[in-house]
């Protein structure tokens, strides 16, 4: 016999764990929470395919990833090396968009407190984004490592 | 080519045991690219916080789809361990690698002893150990919602505590919350792991927050503070995107894999086994540190 049950769409498919009930509208915690998995789950795929990307050219290459030095970071150069098929544009784009993803989690979060007012959850998001950019700061003030 | 495919199989690996031990790849990294491949201490550990973050967002993605984490409590505290990240980060730099190599074998040392001391081998308790991987997903527990947020008193300091607490559970002691978190991100920066060793006793034993709330909990944040700190290992030279690639993949892999196996396998004979490593990889880093 066949069954013609309609599926629930994926976003209604998830069972509201507020005890709202299964016919109630989602929350816009529940939504929040459902965009920044989107935001998070889409983002790892894009990250990890440029990394393969470059991992592959790397391979093709004949280089090995133990040389000597490890290759400078300028953000200038990503897209030259991203237009001449060397390894270094997608291992760093993907990287970028590696380091990228909690940030981008948290300016999802900030917005959706705003469209919801709460604005002490706001502040905490701002206040993250904040120390986020101070680490940027300092990195750039101590300047290169011993590694480099 | 070959190195290429035994970083990858390093991270697979990794991930597979850090997955099934509900432990992040950072653990095992640091220590296989340090002993295994020859590299510093730094530049594994930076290559470890990668993983990490790659890990912690796949892993995110799927507790707050389920709605098992405690999305404001989480930034809440990430905004202190973002904070001791970056004071990770700049120690870790202050620090030289045979300093850093005793610390690592502390650190090694501890969960090891945790691991040993662990009561409880069900799924709970390995998915509650430490939550860094991606690790099995938990069923869905009640989230703080808009509705009980609402009952609660919004007045100052402990209202805004109250409204991060869930409908079957309080946050207490939350300014303990706040030392530890900040801690949990200087241990994160230093040694490259996620600093869910930390954060998830800490919200669970302290905090009072639920196991699997802060496991899912400790997961989110493991990616905001493992970034901070990430952040100025790239900016100082200290990440190799030649090795970060193939460990990241693996660990990636590892981690998707674990979690789908998690059930066919004896996690008791591989805590053994596990702890053994761990035990084995302190003494490694003890000579290093004292050669």
């Amino acid at each position: 016999m066949t069954d013609h049950r309609r599926v629930a769409p994926a976003s209604r498919a998830v069972a509201p764990a507020d005890g709202l009930g299964s016919g109630a509208i989602e929350s816009p915690s529940i939504r929040l929470d459902l965009t920044i998995a989107r935001l998070l789950a889409v983002g790892t795929y894009i990250s990890v395919t440029l990394l393969a990307i470059g991992v592959v050219i790397l391979v093709a290459a004949g280089r090995s990833p133990l040389e000597a030095d490890i290759p400078a970071f300028d953000v200038a150069r990503v897209p030259a090396d991203l237009a001449s098929l060397r390894p270094e544009g997608p291992l760093w784009l993907g990287l970028l968009v590696v380091l990228a993803m909690p940030s981008a989690r948290v300016a999802a979060s900030l917005i959706g407190y705003l469209r919801s007012g709460e604005r002490t959850m706001a502040i905490v998001a701002t206040a993250i984004l904040a120390v986020v950019a101070i680490g940027v700061v300092v990195g750039v003030a101590l300047g290169a490592g011993p590694e480099s | 080519m070959v190195v290429g495919l035994a970083m990858m199989a390093t991270g697979l690996g990794a991930g597979v045991f850090g997955s099934l031990l509900g432990l992040g790849g950072g653990i095992l990294i640091v220590p296989l690219l340090t002993l295994g491949f020859g590299l510093p201490l730094r530049v594994a550990v930076g290559v470890s916080l990668v993983s990490v973050i790659v890990t912690s967002s796949a892993s995110a993605a799927v507790f707050l789809q389920r709605h098992a984490a405690n999305l404001r409590l989480g930034m809440t505290l990430e905004l202190f361990t973002a904070a001791g990240a970056i004071g990770g980060g700049i120690l870790a730099y202050a620090l030289d690698e045979r300093q850093l190599s005793a610390l690592f074998a502390l650190l090694l040392l501890y969960v090891a002893i945790s691991m040993i001391r662990r009561r409880e081998p069900g799924a709970a308790a390995r998915a509650g150990a430490q939550g860094d991987a991606a690790s099995a997903p938990p069923a869905p527990l009640p989230s703080t919602t808009d509705a009980t947020r609402s009952a609660r008193p919004d007045i100052g300091f402990a209202g805004y505590v109250a409204r991060l607490s869930g409908p079957d559970y309080a946050i207490e002691r939350f300014r303990l919350g706040i030392v530890g978190s900040i801690a949990a991100g200087v241990v994160s920066a230093l040694f490259g792991v996620g600093g869910g060793i930390v954060k998830v006793p800490l919200m669970h034993l302290v905090m009072g927050v639920p196991l699997r709330v802060a496991t899912a909990t400790s997961n989110l944040m493991i990616g905001i503070t493992a970034s901070a700190s990430a952040i100025i290992y790239l900016l100082r030279g200290g990440l190799d995107p030649f090795v970060s690639a193939p460990i990241a993949i693996g660990v990636f892999l590892g981690a998707s894999a674990g979690s789908r196996i998690a059930h066919r396998v004896d996690v008791r004979v591989l805590r053994v086994l596990f702890t053994v490593v761990l035990l084995y990889t302190a003494f490694q880093m003890v000579q290093r540190a004292i050669q």
